[in-house]
């Protein structure tokens, strides 16, 4: 594994200072970790893995990449500090979304929009779309990614921005199912793939 | 800020347009289909050194699969068109902005009269396809020194057929602004060519109270006053109360840079619109050419703006 340079300093938005926290120290994640409850006996699968070198830029495929432990997937916007970043505490490292999810838009199912919404790997903006992984019941749960552990965070919002990249209206289709924010807390390098499972 | 896809693109054509003038296509390597746009919309090419230069799509829009745009290598300009001449042969790859349009074509016009000058045709080639699809009431005007300099002039003539009139100032047919504009009295007019050319119809429009909302141009460099002097001021920022000083010699986008306000920009010289901020009080001199009028009260562009004395920041 090799060395890398320290994050850049955080940028700052609008509404302040950004508040980058680590995973576990998330609300959303401490309220789930003092909550018992989510699927256990899955194993999923790593389909895809995309990362953009700065907000707005186009998300080209990988097939290997290397996570650096608090940091993120080496060459993507929020390993280099360029992403975009909510205004709240946010976690960032590594962001995941559900093939399924994208199956229900591809179905328009349910019918909330004009009709079936393609939602190619490259535009959702995710890092890592997985299949078989119940991505809504990992928040503050370890869940393994071949030989990396991840920490849920708290689940990703859509977002209009993406909604004015893609120009497709995917941020209602997009509710309640664009995935979830991890942190890293072991690194390595992940293969689509590779096996997904609970660690705890 | 307003999302704008940022994609590599690879260059399918290049070809001369006229004495100077590079044509280019863009493809996506892997999309059949890039993301739509309409006419007068321009792309953001992202040079390697950081520039980023605007370039209208003179295509077809219903051509889904490629851009076109036109470059004019500027000897005196900011080396981007310098570059883009030297290196975009060919299967070279670069990165552009998905399109953004300033520029458009006013549905509820009775009229369009569009006025070009030299490389400024691109965008009114665009406007002039579809009004001739929609059979709409229009007129061009292309100002140029010659035939041979004057980009895209057998494609704009296939559009436009007798509504196109030609003045090539070499051959002594220099443009009567005045008269076209008298001619054109009621109708909706889009304007893109030099500066000599934008400003003397300007002048001719102003002379004829021209409604603003019938005034229709591009700026792809700031309009900006060669005898403005900056003077130095102060930003506050709402949030924190921290007090940045703008020295004359700095823009007020590099010292919220420098004091770790991270902010996109693209052009710099306040035609693009991507560092837009916005402000609470101070009496601010707006310099950039993209704000509408409304907008000014409350936005400022921290690329060219500037203020006189205190200026607070929502930030």
């Amino acid at each position: 594994m090799t060395a890398h340079p320290p994050p850049p300093a955080l940028p700052v938005k609008d509404s302040g200072p950004l508040k980058i926290v680590e995973a576990y120290d998330h609300p959303a994640a401490q309220a789930a970790r003092a909550t018992p409850g989510g699927a256990v006996n899955f194993k999923g699968t790593l389909l895809h893995i995309h990362i953009a070198q700065a907000a707005s830029y186009e998300m080209t495929a990988l097939d290997e990449a290397e996570c650096v432990a608090g940091r993120g997937i080496v060459g993507d916007r929020y390993f280099l500090g360029n992403g975009t970043y909510s205004g709240r505490p946010d976690v960032r490292e590594i962001t995941l979304i559900e093939q399924e999810a994208l199956d229900a838009l591809a179905r328009n199912d349910p019918p909330l929009q004009d009709g079936p919404i393609t939602l190619d790997p490259a535009d959702h903006r995710r890092n890592l779309t997985v299949r078989g992984v119940p991505l809504n019941h990992l928040v503050g749960r370890r869940f393994r990614v071949g030989e990396v552990i991840l920490r849920g965070g708290r689940l990703n919002f859509p977002c209009k921005y993406l909604e004015q990249l893609l120009d497709l209206r995917v941020y209602l289709p997009l509710y309640n199912r664009s995935g979830l924010n991890c942190g890293i807390e072991r690194g390595g390098i992940i293969r689509p793939g590779d096996e997904i499972e609970l660690v705890d | 800020m307003s999302g704008r896809l940022i994609m590599k693109l690879r260059v399918a054509e290049a070809a001369p347009a006229a004495a100077d003038v590079m044509a280019l296509a863009f493809v996506h390597p892997r999309r059949p289909e890039l993301p739509a746009w309409t006419p007068g919309a321009h792309l953001d090419v992202h040079l390697p050194d950081g520039a980023v230069r605007q370039y209208s799509l003179y295509g077809d829009p219903a051509d889904r699969g490629c851009y076109r745009i036109a470059v004019k290598r500027e000897g005196a300009g900011r080396g981007g068109s310098q570059w883009i001449h030297d290196h975009l042969t060919e299967g070279a790859e670069i990165f552009v902005s998905a399109p953004r349009n300033h520029f458009a074509l006013n549905p509820d016009a009775a009229r369009h009269v569009l006025i070009a000058g030299g490389i400024g045709v691109t965008p009114l080639l665009a406007m002039a396809r579809q009004l001739a699809a929609q059979g709409a009431d229009f007129a061009v005007h292309f100002c140029a020194r010659s035939r041979q300099t004057a980009p895209l002039v057998d494609a704009l003539e296939a559009v436009c057929g007798d509504r196109l009139t030609l003045w090539l100032s070499g051959e002594g047919g220099r443009m009567d602004v005045g008269a076209v504009l008298d001619q054109a009295a009621g109708a909706d007019l889009y304007v893109c060519g030099p500066h000599g050319l934008t400003q003397a119809v300007e002048a001719a429009a102003a002379a004829r109270a021209w409604p603003e909302s019938r005034y229709h141009t591009e700026h792809f460099a700031a309009r900006l006053d060669a005898n403005f002097r900056p003077e130095p001021f102060e930003a506050v920022i709402a949030s924190s109360g921290a007090r940045l000083q703008v020295p004359a010699d700095r823009s007020l986008l590099a010292v919220l840079r420098e004091a770790g306000f991270v902010r996109g920009s693209s052009c710099e010289i306040g035609v693009c619109g991507t560092c837009e901020c916005g402000y609470r009080d101070g009496a601010v001199i707006h310099r950039d050419v993209v704000l509408p009028f409304e907008a000014r009260k409350s936005r400022l562009m921290p690329c060219v703006s500037r203020a006189i004395g205190t200026l607070t920041l929502d930030l």
